[in-house]
């Protein structure tokens, strides 16, 4: 699969860490579509259908708890990294009955969450075939 | 005392009775002959005056038989007995109503001394119970067996009870199935206690202190608790522990936006564009986090009451334009639009024109972070002559105040339910701060809003 052929959706209401991180992984050739709330990720989800899915859990409108509990309603497969503002973020927790990948704190390096994203793909990508 | 009396009298008429008898005796066996003498009495014209006059009679009729010698002695038995006893009684009388005057006078007095006493304790108890009573804190005192003995009117209060019901019963029998005493935590002497209620507003959570209440032996008698209303407390230590979070979260954003974006910079070929979108990131959140810290440095002035303000003629437009100079930026991040509609030849206000910036820096900042993207904010500028005072006003389109937290914004440490959860974060400060200028500035300020309707704030400023 081209890198540029796979999709990857960031929710953040935070719009400057959001566009760095665009920044940086649009640098590593994926696409990045964005939101900035819950309920606009699960929108974009549903009409892109993005490969994977970097999802912040404090947002306002609506958080990423409830973004995730609403996409897995019609959506099982998509890999979901949270991302979270603190390490050993107590909200964590609250999300990992809904089935999710890994954890992206936000003070930790960018390399990090190539890292994490590729191994999520490779994973999913394996258990698919 | 009365029958002592009595018996003195008594011995006192039979003693004088039996004394003549034995003089008049002792005449009998002297001269027998001469008054021997018999002589028919009549006596059904005989009367006797009384019953004493009539045992007199009886008993000289005996001896010297029922003539008229026994008439006359009888007579003069009787009128030297009963002069006698006039005399023994007029001094017995006079003797006891000394006896008597005296004692009154004692008991009079005892009465006085007793009266005053009890006149002193009695105020000294209406004293004591006034102190209770006006006591700002719940009192309960409870005897060896759990039943109350008093409350006061604050305790009253605090529980919900009548003491009228309460005397003599278990503390808390026939407590309210809402005010359920549900949590007891800490020690003997030192209880939590949450009364729980349906409704949020009137929960309360009460310290109870107790000591035990012991009589002279050192053997427990009852129980005395002072209780106080916690619940403000409570919730201030709440508060003030969601703001250390909020800190820890509004200082940690900017500063891993700025990392990133310098870290950015530093590895990654950027091309010029994009470096200067970068640099402008880090700029912005260096204000941001200038902001927060200007923010603690005064949270830190208002708690110690130290804030003070600097007056000098100022133009409110010039004010209004910089505030919004410095924000632009961050507003055309989310696409939000900034409209001015400023009245002309608006006077000159005698203001602090830094603290008004940052009261403006505030409120349009809290406007830009909750209004969604694509929304506006609307900043206005007027004169009210009649109250000769200019109105500034910044409305948004954002997601509004619910009616509940409305009065509550100003308040230190305040946030609004959901803000406090996302990034949008906020430490809770701002609002309170921006009151405190505008309250020494001796202006008002306030806060109109429906939730997801938007908000308005609104200053008025006083020319002088």
């Amino acid at each position: 699969m081209e890198k540029a052929s796979i999709k990857i959706l960031i929710a953040d209401d935070e719009v400057d860490f959001r566009n760095l991180l665009k920044f940086w992984l649009e640098s590593k050739g994926y696409s990045i579509l964005d939101a900035s709330n819950g309920q606009e990720a699960i929108e974009i989800t549903r009409r892109d259908n993005p490969d994977m899915i970097f999802m912040d859990l404090r947002m306002p409108v609506m958080d990423g708890i409830e973004a995730i509990k609403e996409i897995r309603k019609f959506n099982q497969e998509v890999p979901i990294i949270v991302i979270s503002a603190y390490v050993e973020d107590p909200k964590v927790k609250e999300v990992l009955e809904y089935g999710i990948s890994g954890e992206f704190y936000k003070g930790d390096d960018f390399q990090k969450s190539l890292v994490l994203l590729e191994s999520v793909l490779k994973t999913h990508k394996r258990l698919k075939k | 005392m009365r029958s002592i009396i009595v018996f003195y009298i008594v011995t006192i008429i039979i003693s004088t009775f039996i004394g003549f008898l034995l003089v008049y005796f002792s005449g009998l066996t002297a001269h027998p002959k001469k008054r021997g003498e018999k002589k028919e009495v009549d006596l059904s014209t005989y009367t006797v005056e009384d019953s004493l006059e009539k045992s007199i009679f009886e008993e000289v009729k005996t001896i010297l038989g029922p003539s008229q010698r026994s008439l006359e002695l009888t007579k003069k038995i009787s009128q030297v007995f009963k002069k006698e006893l006039e005399e023994k009684i007029n001094y017995t009388k006079e003797e006891l109503s000394k006896k008597y005057e005296t004692i009154v006078e004692e008991k009079t007095r005892n009465e006085e001394i007793a009266w005053k006493k009890y006149k002193e304790i009695l105020s000294d108890k209406k004293e004591t119970e006034a102190v209770i009573r006006s006591v700002a804190e719940g009192l309960v005192v409870l005897d060896a067996k759990g039943n109350v003995i008093m409350i006061n009117p604050a305790a009253e209060r605090l529980l919900g009870i009548s003491s009228k019901e309460k005397v003599g019963k278990p503390l808390l029998e026939g407590i309210k199935e809402e005010q359920l005493i549900s949590l007891v935590r800490g020690t003997e002497e030192n209880k939590e206690i949450e009364l729980i209620s349906p409704n949020e507003e009137t929960k309360k959570i009460l310290r109870a202190s107790s000591a035990v209440i012991e009589d002279e032996n050192g053997k427990p008698i009852g129980m005395v608790s002072v209780l106080s209303d916690i619940t403000k407390q409570k919730e201030l230590d709440r508060l003030k522990s969601n703001f250390v979070s909020n800190v820890t979260h509004e200082l940690r954003t900017p500063l891993v936006a700025m990392e990133k974006s310098i870290s950015l910079l530093l590895t990654q070929d950027i091309p010029e564009p994009q470096q200067r979108e970068f640099l402008a990131i880090t700029q912005r959140n260096l204000k941001r986090l200038t902001l927060l810290i200007n923010d603690l440095l005064d949270l830190s002035k208002l708690e110690a009451g130290k804030m003070q303000i600097t007056r000098q003629p100022s133009s409110i437009v010039n004010i209004i334009n910089e505030a919004i100079l410095g924000l632009e930026t961050w507003a055309k991040t989310k696409s939000l639009t900034i409209n001015k509609i400023i009245e002309d030849d608006l006077p000159q206000i005698n203001v602090d024109p830094n603290r008004i910036l940052q009261v403006l820096n505030n409120l349009i900042g809290n406007a830009i972070k909750f209004t969604p993207s694509g929304g506006s904010i609307t900043v206005e500028a007027h004169f009210i002559r009649e109250n000769n005072e200019v109105e500034v006003s910044i409305q948004d389109t954002g997601i509004g105040i619910s009616k509940e937290d409305l009065p509550k914004i100003f308040d230190k440490f305040f946030q609004v339910g959901e803000r406090a959860y996302t990034d949008i974060g906020g430490t809770g400060i701002g609002l309170s701060i921006a009151k405190e200028i505008i309250q020494l500035h001796k202006g008002r300020i306030w806060a109109e809003s429906e939730k997801g309707k938007g908000a308005k704030f609104i200053f008025c400023l006083p020319l002088e």
